[in-house]
């Protein structure tokens, strides 16, 4: 398949002032080098625990935060080194939706010139008449009607604010979007609904997601494949089911057993990590997950092991460990 | 479990909150029984009510909020009835709660030492048995033998004379004894340390070792799981489950997350708009939901190990508590809504061993 998005060795460093003359004293490594691709048509899963840097990975993706260092390319078209009036015909492709859809909507908009403003921006609809049409058409697309368009967020619910955050993306035909935890704020009765509207559109207008979230679960639901993401880096990436079912880097392996599971018939392993993420100013030598993980050597604490291939499966772990029977092998 | 003695018996609770908006009925008839010793998870979604049915238990409800009806009857007393300062004593000593965002309730400015020992230093009285029991076994006394509350750390105390120091000293071991018990690394640094120093999950083991230390009868756990991650989530539980079967308690775990549930608890209580609308051990409520928004929430939640093609979706959006729809909560969302549902609202009936439901509809069937 071709690659719709590529993003090489990407990085996002915040420096860390300190003293009266605001010196630099150090980086929090937010991202810390990362690459993928994501072909077109496919849904790519970016999981982590808090503060592994998957918002600013995506943040960095589309130069809402200037990246550090690193590419990104879409359709071929290098983003990062895109200038000011480049960047907004290349943001006309690639849309986000936040996490919090009270904060993401300006409260002093109606939806109708919300979604105007959007198309206004890119010179999407000729005339009001245009607009007006393209508006209405947008919000049945995502399960709303026409008396909707002249409220205010405030008068709806946070799914149909999400919604509404989903039609204002749509509203330039985007190519590629990223979906910055689009759940986490809903309940689960309508996280489901909003999860399925994003399927169908997906289906329906062909489109690219980037789908962060911490809910493992959610992410299984939707992705085709996923990377894992820990202290700034990628400790693994695959097929989704290879990465739940048959992971590889230990990380992954603890982070797959800790999912809760809704049935109380199904016997689960105790497995359990030891500690905390460690803090990604002072990010540890070497394999940056050697403090947590069981199966750390000498070989680990020294240098950091790359993420390499084998059979499209990319791991960053120097040992191919059987975690059944906690056999190593290098 | 059902059988045993109930400890606290929540009998059609109302509550209602004064807001400039109007009165927000957000407990609209409770009906909630806890076991000695059982593990009971209320599950819901984000105003359901189940924090404020908690909150109500303890006590400590805000001040524009009033219990309009009902009674919740703890070890077979009324306690809506006690004076404040017994309900205080109370929290004190038999309820114990751990809310979700521990740094709230941990004190920026105290060392984690100071915090833990007040809690032990509250009990001067056991804190000497301890000490003279210590010295007549010439052992180490450990937190878990206090929570065994054993015979010889009841009743009164005898005529021996105990110096503060050895008092002090005694609490110190227990403060490090209890870090210990819920798992922490290296207690005797971390009391030195300041909340700010610790992690989220630490913060809330500590959270939990000092609502054990009051040696609680019923230890109430509000959504302690949601702010910390995954890995440190299993950590957490995992604690909690070896904590049961420790102390002599029952616990309340109160959660919008389905799963977690599913892997504590004993029974399930689902709440939905202020009532409770289906009670059942963990086991049935999985494989036998009664009540239509149990068996919906049920297929709206992605399960990593039998994945779907589509998740179910529950039309329209949680109810608004200051005109709530009236009779059942549920039927404007409801499939299988008749006339008689927007008229009265059903309460908990037992349809099958264990399991009660509040529905209509599905008492005619069973």
């Amino acid at each position: 398949m071709e690659d719709l998005l590529v993003v090489e060795d990407l990085k996002t460093w915040f420096p860390i002032k300190s003293g009266i003359i605001q010196r630099t004293a150090g980086y929090v490594k937010a991202v810390d080098g990362i690459s993928f691709d994501i072909s077109r048509g496919e849904t790519f899963g970016l999981v982590g625990e808090s503060g592994s840097g998957k918002t600013t990975a995506a943040r960095s993706i589309l130069r809402l935060i200037e990246p550090t260092s690193g590419e990104v390319y879409f359709n071929g078209t290098s983003v990062t080194k895109a200038s000011r009036r480049n960047l907004i015909k290349l943001r006309h492709k690639m849309q986000i939706i936040f996490q919090d859809p009270y904060a993401s909507l300006d409260p002093r908009q109606t939806v109708n010139s919300m979604l105007r403003e959007a198309m206004s921006i890119h010179g999407i609809a000729s005339g009001r008449f245009e607009a007006h049409k393209i508006a209405l058409e947008l919000l049945t697309q995502v399960g709303l009607s026409e008396e909707h368009l002249y409220r205010f967020p405030h008068e709806f619910s946070g799914g149909q604010r999400q919604r509404i955050a989903v039609a204002r993306a749509l509203a330039l035909n985007p190519e590629f979007l990223v979906l910055d935890e689009p759940t986490s704020f809903l309940d689960v009765s309508v996280q489901a609904s909003v999860l399925n509207l994003l399927k169908k559109l997906q289906k329906k207008f062909n489109l690219t997601y980037l789908f962060i979230s911490h809910n493992l679960a959610v992410v299984h639901h939707m992705s085709d494949r996923v990377a894992v993401m820990y202290l700034g880096k990628l400790v693994e990436v695959a097929e989704r089911d290879a990465v739940y079912n048959s992971p590889r880097h230990p990380y992954t392996f603890h982070l797959m057993a800790a999912i809760p599971v809704p049935d109380p018939e199904f016997k689960k392993e105790e497995i359990l990590l030891k500690g905390d993420v460690p803090s990604p100013v002072n990010i540890p030598l070497g394999c940056r997950f050697h403090p947590r993980c069981p199966y750390a050597t000498d070989k680990c604490r020294k240098k950091e092991p790359p993420l390499t291939e084998e059979d499209g499966h990319w791991v960053a772990c120097y040992y191919d460990i059987d975690f059944q029977s906690g056999e190593v092998m290098s | 479990m059902k059988g045993g003695k109930i400890i606290i018996d929540v009998r059609n609770l109302k509550v209602n909150f004064r807001t400039y908006r109007g009165e927000v009925k957000a407990l609209n008839g409770v009906d909630l029984k806890l076991y000695e010793r059982e593990v009971l998870s209320l599950v819901g979604e984000s105003g359901c009510g189940k924090s404020v049915t908690a909150l109500t238990i303890l006590g400590l409800l805000a001040d524009n909020a009033y219990v309009l009806d009902g009674e919740i009857l703890f070890k077979g007393e009324d306690i809506l009835k006690k004076s404040n300062e017994d309900r205080r004593i109370l929290r004190m000593s038999e309820l114990a709660t751990v809310f979700q965002d521990p740094m709230t309730y941990l004190n920026p400015v105290l060392t984690i030492d100071t915090q833990l020992k007040e809690v032990f230093m509250l009990n001067k009285k056991l804190l000497k048995q301890a000490v003279i029991v210590q010295k007549s076994q010439g052992k180490k006394m450990i937190f878990t033998d206090l929570l065994s509350r054993e015979k010889k750390f009841r009743g009164e105390s005898p005529n021996v004379k105990v110096s503060r120091a050895e008092i002090k000293k005694m609490a110190k071991n227990l403060c490090i004894g209890i870090l210990r018990s819920v798992k922490m690394p290296d207690p005797e640094r971390i009391l030195r340390q300041y909340p700010f120093e610790l992690s989220g999950g630490m913060r809330q083991r500590v959270m939990i070792a000092m609502a054990l230390a009051r040696r609680p009868s019923v230890f109430i756990a509000d959504e302690i799981t949601t702010a910390v991650d995954v890995t440190i989530q299993a950590q957490i539980l995992h604690l909690l489950r070896e904590l049961r079967d420790k102390i002599d308690a029952s616990i309340l775990i109160i959660t919008h997350d389905l799963s977690v549930a599913a892997e504590i608890a004993d029974r399930i209580a689902v709440m939905y708009g202020g009532n409770t609308v289906e009670v059942a051990t963990t086991k049935e409520i999985f494989k036998n939901p009664i009540h239509p928004y149990t068996m919906m929430l049920m297929k709206a939640i992605p399960n990593v190990k039998k994945p779907v093609g589509r998740l179910a979706s529950i039309p329209g959006t949680v109810p608004e508590m200051i005109n709530p729809p009236s009779g059942c909560r549920f039927h404007p969302r409801c499939p299988s809504a008749k006339d008689e549902c927007a008229m009265k609202v059903p309460k908990l009936r037992e349809v099958a061993e264990n399991h009660e439901v509040a529905c209509y509809q599905k008492w005619s069937q069973s």
